[in-house]
């Protein structure tokens, strides 16, 4: 059965899902347990299985996208055997046809560039990391490494909505959208799926990234993503007006309850009995957000773990540290989205940029969770929308997109530590053992919270999406 | 053992016989009854649990057996055995494999679920009555049905209220008494203009004693221009209509034109297939002109793309794609979209289909890139008569510059540098005024033929750069054929569309009106009406509307009218709790329809009863009161950042004119399910969440009106009672009870007494928004009045169109 989820949270949606007509008790319940089914069973015929289909372990997922796609080349790619051929045009066998992008595909050459720094061998698999991050070389016996990713989509709109959704074109659930949709919420004081986005030093006129990444897309509309954005307004509208103090919006909530139960009382619709309770998760809303973003009770010792951006609202640290606090309340899916990695030229000063301001949080963020047992149930992954060319674009170092192969990491929550999966051919081109689709790593996220990514659908267009569309399996080596 | 074939072992058919034997512990079928209706009721069982591996899907179809036509179903295979055996159930293999214990042999596989006990007991009673086969309700052209006897005749208005009727008397359950006149006054006022009606409005109904009183309201609001506002958000999701050009550079276009066409051809009553031509084919009549090549915008609304590197081939062949899948969707309910890299699994489209459907769209003259102005070409540039002149003027002006620049130049003796440097900034000024006069004159994006068409291939597995055949342009081959002499471009396709043989687009476009106005289509998916739709629920009704539209020159103002005077929709949404309890969607009709309120209708109807709505039809977006973080894209993202609210008439205009940003659609829209705009979208969910709460009591939107509000109610009377039963009756068009009065009378006055012990708090409370408010009011009352309209604003019943 499940051992995580609450039994109460359990029986009360089963309960819920086996009344048909939706009784107003439980219709206002079932609302705050984050979920409003009445639509979307009358309407679309929905049925649900019991979720989650097997034992879970983990509870909740902390996805850090790397927007704009770190180098796998320089991160985690040693490969001294093509040292040699650096400077020289790129074999055509390599690449064998398969298409680049319109920035180089006009090039002459395709100059081969190893990786511009050193690598340290790092955990039992001896894993390569780059020197340029430091703090992950520390904690890399926590992580597995799956260096044989690939993906479908060449540029970054589609790729990126490909590894949000599964799919590269928009109208798809996100990932979090299907895990809200799924398993719904433990804390009804703040929504199912939050995102953070942070903007990187590495190359700070990169475009950022949108709302559709996290849109619900066919699914009801309280699975979407909502984003925290930093500053005094975290999430839309969530200040009371200039003026209107706590105690005037109770006084007001106290009324319009009063008179939304004489109506109630009077239409038999449960609709209004929903819409009483969400009012008043709203009013928790404007209590629970603020304290979550409220800093001041955190040790000195764990501040000085994310660096010294935590203090700054927006930073990826400050984001990281927020991860672990929404994790702390019970959020499914913290989704953090940090730009900046989209290095077309001068990699040799960019990626360096980035990565000092990226390495210290994320590895911060695995100790925070460790010391205090929550990444015994949390799964966090770490990874780009794909990966750079081995070859040069520019004149000035630098790296187009590469699908054909990149670089992820995983830890936490069954994830077996110091893994490492996979292998590119000598360029770091192409996979040449155990690759792994982007369907496969969200068939492995599926897997650890419990849910057979076969079984998680929804009735749409007369047809039952899922997030892993029609392929993907678990990523046999991660798992521990 | 395999689980695909038919073929089975001995072993495996006499257990599949005993589980077949105890499933049919149910009663056995009567040979004499008739049998289940093909296209209702059997085909969706067929398609839920078989047809994704035994369907239309010819490359996916395993054991070669097909369960979509009689002819394959009771094909007989090497065995000697068949799916289905007309009136034989025991040999019927079908009903042995759904129903069988073991769980090798049983479809679905995997263990997937199977069909119910009721589902069981229709398929054999279909087996046994010869297994008879029909088309797909959906696929047949509707006729107009036989009007239905009724017992209760005085009930039914017109021919919609008698197939009402007959199936409600069918299940022996009586319809709701007419709503009260102020619910039904305000109902139908924001079901056809968006917007509440006013008090003058709604005391001249009330008071109407004339037999036809409500069909003039009726007529009054359909003759108002907010209709055309009203009817076009609906339009505006499916043509996937907005300001911006989405991807990641999502900077701002204009497209406003197209969009004041399409109110136009609402307030016109412009008739469906004349509205279907235009924007389907407006650029290829033989009398094309500016207005009707406009109406093509519709099929240049999708995303373009300016992103680096990209192949614009690649993301041209994409936007025709969406030309083509949106077009099935809005005019024909199909989910073509499945056949773009296969084969349909449920309903019979060809990948070729897919393709043939998508040539239309495929010779625009375009290169599917964008630069950095605010259109790509194809352009139609409308400038008013006005416009035309100033454009002329301009340019005359830079051309006299640019003369005495030269004239300068050359002259002898050679002119001084003052002279030359005064000349040359001379140029540039008329060259920036003229430029920047460019820049306001409206254009829209529209469709126009290249010279030399493209040739369309199929895309193996729908994946760009792997051709497969060659295809011409052609409609679906199981739907009825073009004409013979049917050129192969949009016009033929166009006419298609609206042709009397065609079976779904009259259907297609009832059903979406009927949601707008039931708040469920009598298909509750509107976007699908294929074999995996669920049966109409009241199929007769359905074909009558259709029909009638079809045969009444596609008027909507009269399927409308015909709709919303009916005894059907004049309902009570009150009802008794056991009908609430046996029908919660109201698939029955058996009362009004109760549902939440559009985003723009909460927007306008706050406006509307403050007496803030600012009313001018069309114009260049606008910006309204939204948070600041609205827009925060930062670099490269486009040039629509840092936004800022407008300032005047501006801020409170209608919702349909409020800027969309693809990538950042308005928040306040998005909290109550308003789609991205991204792609087409004909049907909105109707949620109901918290961020709805914050969003309707926190914008500074409500807080100007809940103010506005309370001034005018102020305004209007004197005392407490007077002045909030007012209040209600601008926003809800109704008096409150005593109770209500009582509640909303004692929190004003806990309100004044504390801003009047609290002068600061008050003054701060009204400090938000503009226009400030006269001093005329005192402070402390007027904060008091504004906070309780705030919550007035907020009622469950103020959101919702009862």
């Amino acid at each position: 059965m499940n051992p995580i989820n609450s039994f109460q949270d359990q029986v009360l949606r089963r309960a819920f899902l086996k009344r048909s007509a939706g009784g107003i008790g439980m219709m206002a319940l079932a609302s705050l347990l984050g979920r409003n089914l009445a639509a979307a069973e009358t309407i679309s015929g929905n049925e649900r299985l019991g979720l989650p289909h097997y034992a879970p372990k983990a509870k909740r997922v902390i996805f850090m996208h790397m927007a704009g796609a770190p180098s796998h080349i320089d991160l985690f790619e040693h490969k001294p055997q093509i040292e040699k051929l650096r400077g020289t045009n790129l074999p055509p066998s390599v690449r064998n046809g398969q298409r680049i992008t319109g920035f180089t595909s006009g090039q002459k050459t395709l100059p081969v560039a190893p990786a511009h720094w050193p690598f340290k061998l790092c955990g039992p698999s001896a894993m390569p990391i780059s020197n340029l991050l430091p703090e992950l070389q520390k904690i890399a016996g926590d992580v597995a490494f799956v260096r044989s990713m690939h993906t479908d989509a060449i540029n970054h709109d589609p790729a990126m909505s490909f590894l949000q959704s599964g799919s590269q074109l928009p109208g798809r659930p996100a990932l979090g959208s299907w895990l809200s949709y799924g398993l719904g919420t433990v804390n009804a004081d703040l929504p199912a799926f939050v995102v953070l986005v942070s903007r990187g030093a590495g190359r700070p006129q990169e475009s950022p990234v949108y709302d559709r990444f996290w849109s619900s897309g066919f699914l009801p509309g309280e699975h979407q993503g909502t984003r925290f954005r930093a500053g005094m307004e975290p999430v839309p509208f969530l200040a009371n007006p200039t003026g209107v103090a706590p105690a005037d919006r109770r006084d007001q909530l106290d009324d319009l309850g009063t008179l939304n139960r004489h109506r109630l009382a009077s239409l038999h619709d449960s609709d209004i009995a929903t819409r009483i309770a969400q009012y008043e998760l709203a009013f928790r809303m404007q209590t629970s957000v603020p304290e979550l973003l409220d800093l001041s009770k955190e040790p000195r010792e764990v501040l000085d773990l994310y660096g010294l951006d935590v203090q700054k609202p927006g930073s990826f640290a400050w984001n990281c540290l927020m991860a672990r606090r929404l994790a702390e309340r019970g959020v499914r899916t913290i989704q953090l989205s940090h730009v900046g990695w989209d290095h077309h030229e001068n990699v040799v000063d960019q990626l360096p940029r980035q990565c000092a301001e990226a390495d210290r949080p994320a590895a911060a963020l695995i100790t925070d969770l460790k010391q205090r047992g929550l990444l015994d149930d949390t799964l966090v992954v770490w990874g780009g929308e794909f990966g750079r060319t081995i070859f040069t674009q520019g004149g000035n170092n630098g790296r187009d997109h590469h699908p054909r192969s990149f670089t992820i990491w995983m830890a936490g929550a069954g994830i077996k530590a110091g893994a490492v999966v996979g292998e590119t051919d000598d360029f770091a081109y192409n996979v040449v053992r155990d690759p792994c689709s982007v369907h496969d790593l969200h068939a492995t996220i599926l897997d650890q919270l419990g849910i057979n990514h076969e079984k998680l659908t929804y009735l749409f267009q007369g047809r039952k999406f899922r997030l892993t569309d029609v392929s993907g399996v678990p990523i046999a080596g991660v798992l521990a | 053992m395999t689980r695909l074939g038919l073929a089975l072992s001995s072993t495996a058919l006499a257990l599949s016989a005993i589980a077949t034997v105890a499933a049919t512990e149910t009663p056995a079928p009567t040979p004499d009854r008739k049998s289940p209706d093909f296209a209702t009721q059997i085909r969706p069982i067929l398609s839920k649990y078989c047809f994704a591996c035994h369907g239309p899907d010819e490359a996916k179809r395993k054991a070669g057996l097909r369960l979509d036509t009689r002819e394959g179903a009771i094909a007989r295979n090497q065995e000697g055995q068949a799916a289905v055996v007309p009136g034989d159930i025991p040999a019927s293999m079908l009903l042995n494999r759904l129903t069988t214990i073991d769980m090798d042999e049983r479809m679905p596989p995997k263990a997937e679920p199977g069909p119910n006990t009721a589902e069981q007991a229709l398929l054999r009673q279909w087996i046994a009555t010869g297994a008879p086969y029909a088309e797909h309700w959906a696929f047949v052209a509707p006729q107009r049905p036989a009007k239905p006897a009724v017992s209760d005749e005085a009930w039914a208005r017109n021919d919609l209220d008698r197939h009402v009727l007959a199936s409600l008397e069918a299940q022996g359950i009586k319809p709701q008494p007419e709503a009260t006149r102020e619910t039904l006054i305000r109902r139908v006022s924001l079901d056809l203009t968006g917007v509440p009606p006013t008090l003058a409005e709604i005391d001249a109904f009330v008071e109407d004693k004339a037999a036809d009183a409500y069909e003039r309201v009726v007529d009054r609001l359909l003759a108002s221009p907010r209709y055309g506002e009203r009817l076009a958000t609906p339009w505006l999701d499916a043509a996937r209509y907005a300001d911006s050009h989405g991807f990641q550079q999502d900077d701002e276009r204009s497209m406003w034109r197209w969009r004041d066409w399409v109110i136009e051809a609402y307030n016109a009553d412009m008739p469906f297939d004349r509205f279907t031509l235009l924007q389907t084919a407006g650029d290829l009549l033989p009398d094309a002109s500016p207005e009707t090549i406009l109406a093509t915008g519709f099929h240049r609304n999708h995303r373009i793309s300016a992103e680096g590197g990209i192949d614009a081939e690649e993301f041209r062949i994409e936007g025709v794609f969406d030309r083509a899948e949106t077009t099935a969707t809005v005019w024909l309910g199909l989910t073509m979209n499945c056949a773009r890299c296969h084969d349909h699994k449920y309903d019979p489209i060809r990948q070729q289909d897919f393709y043939r459907f998508a040539a239309y769209f495929d010779s625009i003259d375009e290169s599917g890139i964008r630069g950095a102005e605010r259109s790509a070409a194809p352009i139609l540039r409308l400038p008013s008569p006005a416009d035309a002149e100033r454009t002329t003027t301009l340019a005359a002006a830079v051309t006299a510059a640019e003369k005495e620049l030269a004239t300068l130049k050359s002259a002898t003796p050679p002119a001084t540098k003052d002279a030359l440097a005064v000349a040359q900034s001379a140029l540039a000024a008329a060259r920036k005024a003229r430029d920047a006069f460019a820049e306001g004159v409206p254009e829209v994006m529209v469709l126009k033929e290249r010279a030399k068409p493209r040739e369309t291939y199929v895309l193996e597995r729908g994946a760009y750069g792997h051709r497969g055949a060659r295809v011409e342009a052609g409609t679906p081959g199981f739907l009825p054929p073009l004409p013979a002499d049917a050129p192969g471009n949009r016009l033929a396709l166009a006419r298609w569309l609206t042709d009397p043989a065609n079976p779904l687009t009259a259907r297609v476009q009832v059903n979406r009106f009927w949601e707008m106005l039931f708040g469920a289509g009598l298909v509750a998916t509107l976007e699908n009406f294929g074999s995996q739709a669920e049966p109409p629920s009241n199929a007769a009704l359905l074909d009558w509307l259709a029909v009638e539209f079809r045969e009444h020159g596609w008027s909507t103002k009269r399927l409308l009218r015909t709709i919303v005077t009916s005894a059907t929709y004049r309902q009570s949404t009150a009802a008794p709790a056991d009908l609430i309890a046996r029908d919660p969607a109201n698939r029955l009709l058996a009362r009004g329809p109760r549902f939440r309120l559009t985003p723009e209708m909460i927007r306008d109807q706050a406006l509307a009863a403050s007496g803030l709505l600012v009313e001018r039809i069309g114009g260049p977006a606008i910006r309204p009161y939204q948070p600041a973080s609205s827009w925060d894209g930062g670099p490269g993202s486009g040039n629509l950042n840092n936004y800022t609210p407008a300032t005047g008439d501006d801020l409170w205009r209608r919702a349909v004119y409020v800027i969309w940003k693809r990538t950042q659609p308005p928040p306040g829209m998005v909290a109550f399910d308003a789609p991205s705009r991204e792609f087409c979208n004909v049907q909105r969910l109707r949620t109901n969440t918290p961020l709805q709460a914050l969003t309707t009591f926190n914008d500074i939107t409500t807080t100007v009106a809940a103010r506005m509000l309370a001034q005018r109610i102020m305004g209007e009377a004197a005392t407490p009672e007077e002045r909030l039963t007012l209040a209600m009756r601008h926003v809800v068009s109704r008096r409150p009870d005593a109770a209500e009065l009582g509640i909303l009378t004692a929190g004003l006055k806990r309100r004044l007494d504390r801003y009047a012990a609290d002068p600061t708090a008050a003054a701060t409370v009204l400090a938000e928004g503009t226009p400030p408010p006269p001093h005329t009011f005192p402070p402390a009352e007027l904060a008091a009045y504004a906070q309780t309209c705030a919550l007035i604003l907020n009622l469950d019943e103020t959101l919702t169109r009862e």
